[in-house]
């Protein structure tokens, strides 16, 4: 018996995006845009789900009299990456 | 890279690694600070050699130029700091690591002068009562206790950012460091440059090169 994948996460750009922020502390809007080569629309379209699913925390700030966007994974958001992962892992080793 | 696109298992693991890859990947340290700090190092080092061994003495201490250093090193890192767009789970670490790091250098350097002051005047007495120089001199022991600290940091942030050329640089201070035991001022001063060379200088050097390789990269992307 397998559980769902999460899909929240089985999404290609979200999963993108969870994959960079589990690997930093944090990061910028334009740094997941540049890693992810997506449009900043469709970015803040699905960064506003992953916050909304509490699994990324989003602060909005100045840097220099410029808006800035900085994205960090939250507790939750960990939570639930270890678990998509481990069901994705038994998926991938079930016999064929 | 599309919004909803369903993914395979398979897909979805790979674009995973991917991004994890991508992550590390894109932390660079210009390595300018580095190089600054090896050359600085080195300089005076080799100053002093230079004074000890054609026996004249420079109208200030040559390790002064350290202090001016700092100016330049704060510039530096609120350049780096400004410009970088991710923060990785090791950098207040490394921070605080090379922050104490500073401040031991100092306390050791405000130590060794006081012990120094100190021995110089039983040196003197040494040699009123025998009419022999004495033979302890503690201006030769100090240049371990200095290698010893320049290791420390310098290994750590090798393993840390598993960047082999500093873990090396750490380990060729310990190295100097014992051997240093057992030389000449003269020996010390240059193991001391060539430490400095070794552990900050070359490091940063290769570090500068893979950051303008970087760079460079991440403007053909963006054309």
């Amino acid at each position: 018996m397998f559980n769902d994948l999460d899909p929240i996460l089985h999404s290609q750009l979200r999963l993108a995006v969870m994959s960079l922020l589990i690997s930093v502390k944090e990061a910028e809007f334009t740094f997941l845009k540049e890693k992810t080569n997506s449009t900043a629309g469709n970015l803040s379209v699905q960064i506003q789900k992953l916050k909304e699913a509490g699994y990324i925390e989003v602060i909005k700030q100045f840097k220099d009299n410029y808006p800035q966007t900085i994205c960090k994974i939250a507790p939750a958001g960990i939570l639930a990456f270890e678990d998509y992962v481990k069901n994705l892992q038994a998926y991938l080793t079930q016999p064929k | 890279m599309e919004q909803e696109k369903k993914l395979t298992e398979q897909e979805s693991l790979s674009l995973i690694t991917m991004m994890i890859n991508k992550a590390k990947e894109s932390y660079h340290d210009t390595g300018i600070g580095a190089i600054m700090w090896g050359a600085v190092i080195a300089i005076c080092s080799l100053v002093r050699l230079s004074e000890v061994q054609f026996g004249y003495r420079l109208p200030f201490d040559i390790y002064l130029l350290t202090l001016v250093a700092i100016i330049p090193q704060i510039l530096i890192t609120i350049k780096e700091k400004k410009e970088r767009k991710i923060k990785t789970y090791d950098d207040p670490y490394l921070d605080y690591i090379w922050l104490g790091f500073g401040i031991c250098i100092f306390l050791l350097i405000h130590i060794s002068n006081n012990i120094f002051g100190d021995s110089g005047s039983w040196a003197d007495e040494y040699k009123n009562i025998t009419g022999k120089p004495a033979s302890f001199r503690f201006g030769e022991y100090v240049a371990p206790l200095f290698l010893m600290l320049y290791g420390l940091p310098t290994f750590i942030t090798g393993a840390a950012c598993k960047f082999k050329p500093m873990l090396w640089g750490g380990i060729f201070c310990w190295t100097c460091c014992i051997i240093t035991i057992y030389t000449t001022i003269r020996i010390d001063l240059l193991l001391t440059a060539a430490s400095a060379m070794f552990a900050w200088l070359v490091p940063g050097v290769i570090m500068e090169k893979e950051y303008r390789l970087y760079k460079k990269e991440q403007a053909l992307l963006d054309v």
